[in-house]
């Protein structure tokens, strides 16, 4: 490796942190090679196995579905797999990876998430069926499978949730990525709770703590809409009780096939 | 009535009375000075316009505080005591400022 | 940090919204002085109509311009569930500010120059 290489090389610049040793963080920059197709996870990866066993982050299925590696590259939060290496580099060539902003870090790249899933489990992110489910399969319209707007493909990553402003000066707000788990609920017609779920996010902790800045729309690294989705929930907050009886009438039709259209 | 509803309603009520007041008032530029000011405010219905206006403005600039500072998280458990607060500040500075817009009468 | 057109908007924002509430209290001050009679009143007006305080009105006027046109944003946002256009509106917000500023400011500038 190194030296008599005919790669190009890229300088990986690490934000470091050891509780043990450090005081506070501090920047440390690599030199690996730049081969084709690396990512950025896969810089990370050669820094630790052939430079610096010490350097750690939290990684997991390389594919982008695991929600491990979400990190603060260049301003930006994203998914370190899905990166390719050469687009992230500035003119110098240089990349600047540091730990999620606005949680509490544990050592290096990895952050303290405890606080994302203490607000999660507030919005009760399970479903809730009927209790008079029928033994059949429920059947949702295509409408209202596009009204769930993709948020079932939320990975639960991290990267809308530090990249909230709000977030970084209150982790009392339930934050992006709970919301658009509750907008999900609220709006899948099989879950018999919306009123409940409205009635729990209409407070200051809740929808009305969003402040519109739009960096969870920016940071999501599977182009999902946290914003639209706290605006959606707001204007249901408003007529909570009209959708709740809403809700109770679908119900009555949950196992029955969906008219053609 | 939550606070952001009333941002909202007080938001949208000023745009409405920002653009009349920086027009009729400020708008081109001159010297103020009592004499002209008398003159519009002699009719009762500037007095009106200005004292729902003074009643918006309050509204929003205190919830607006309010939130400012309820956004920061070691004030959260203050929240009860910044509202009272500002219904306070609000109630005196409505009394004060009424007071002022009906002081306005041509003999005074 | 985390910035992005949405946080420099926010915090723009807060800050004009902050100076905005320190000023409508000092307004309410200025205005108060009628209670006491027009000559109390137009030595604190007098006051206030220094070259100094002229610039510190086009200040003033860019505060209230953005964040007004940045609250119709977000309005507009909310009523509409715009939010593909995030950045451009926050540009456009930024223009139309920037034009009114200019608008209302230049006359403010010659007020403060010729005084008439």
């Amino acid at each position: 490796m190194g030296n008599n290489s005919t790669h190009p090389t890229a300088i990986v610049r690490i934000q470091r942190f050891n509780p043990e040793t450090d005081a506070k963080p501090h920047m440390q920059e690599f030199e690996v090679e730049l081969k084709p197709g690396t990512t950025v996870l896969d810089a990370l990866h050669e820094i630790k196995t052939h430079q610096d066993g010490s350097l750690t982050f939290r990684r997991s299925c390389r594919h982008a579905i695991c929600g491990s590696c979400a990190m603060h590259v260049n301003g930006k939060n994203e998914l370190v797999c899905n990166a390719p290496l050469k687009e992230r580099l500035d003119r110098h060539g240089r990349i600047t990876i540091r730990p999620l902003p606005y949680l509490p870090i544990l050592k290096d790249l990895v952050v303290d998430r405890s606080s994302f899933w203490e607000q999660y489990l507030r919005v009760k992110p399970w479903l809730t069926p009927p209790e008079d489910a029928p033994e059949k399969e429920f059947r949702m319209s295509p409408e209202e499978v596009a009204a769930l707007n993709n948020a079932e493909t939320c990975i639960m990553c991290g990267a809308c949730y530090s990249s909230c402003q709000i977030v970084g000066l209150t982790k009392e707000y339930i934050g992006p990525h709970a919301l658009l788990k509750a907008f999900l609920r609220v709006m899948d017609p099989r879950d018999s709770i919306p009123g409940e779920r409205l009635a729990d996010l209409d407070g200051t902790d809740g929808v009305y703590r969003c402040r519109t800045i739009f960096n969870c729309i920016d940071a999501c690294p599977k182009n999902l809409n946290p914003t639209l989705a706290i605006e959606t929930l707001r204007k249901l907050a408003q007529k909570r009780e009209a959708f709740e009886q809403a809700r109770i009438e679908r119900q009555k039709h949950l196992d029955e096939p969906i008219p053609a259209r | 009535m939550r606070v952001f509803q009333m941002q909202r309603i007080s938001a949208i009520a000023l745009v409405v009375f920002l653009t009349i007041h920086m027009i009729v008032v400020h708008y081109p530029p001159f010297h103020i000075d009592f004499d002209q000011i008398i003159i519009r405010m002699a009719d009762p219905l500037w007095k009106a316009i200005d004292i729902v206006f003074l009643f918006f403005v309050l509204m929003h600039a205190l919830a607006g505080a309010w939130v400012v500072l309820t956004d920061v998280q070691r004030f959260s458990r203050l929240k009860r005591a910044f509202a009272g607060a500002a219904i306070v500040i609000g109630l005196i500075a409505f009394y004060y400022g009424t007071k002022t817009i009906i002081a306005f009468q041509p003999p005074v | 940090m985390y910035t992005s057109s949405g946080f420099i908007s926010f915090a723009l924002r807060r800050l004009t919204g902050v100076a905005l509430v320190v000023y409508l209290f000092m307004h309410l001050w200025v205005i108060g002085s009628v209670n006491a009679g027009p000559e109390a009143f137009d030595a604190r007006l007098a006051f206030v109509q220094q070259p100094l305080f002229k610039l510190l009105e086009v200040a003033l006027l860019a505060a209230v311009v953005y964040h007004a046109i940045d609250g119709i944003r977000i309005i507009v946002v909310h009523y509409t569930g715009i939010t593909e256009y995030r950045k451009s509106m926050f540009y456009a917000v930024l223009a139309v500010s920037t034009l009114l500023v200019i608008a209302g400011g230049v006359p403010i500038i010659r007020f403060m120059l010729e005084g008439k």
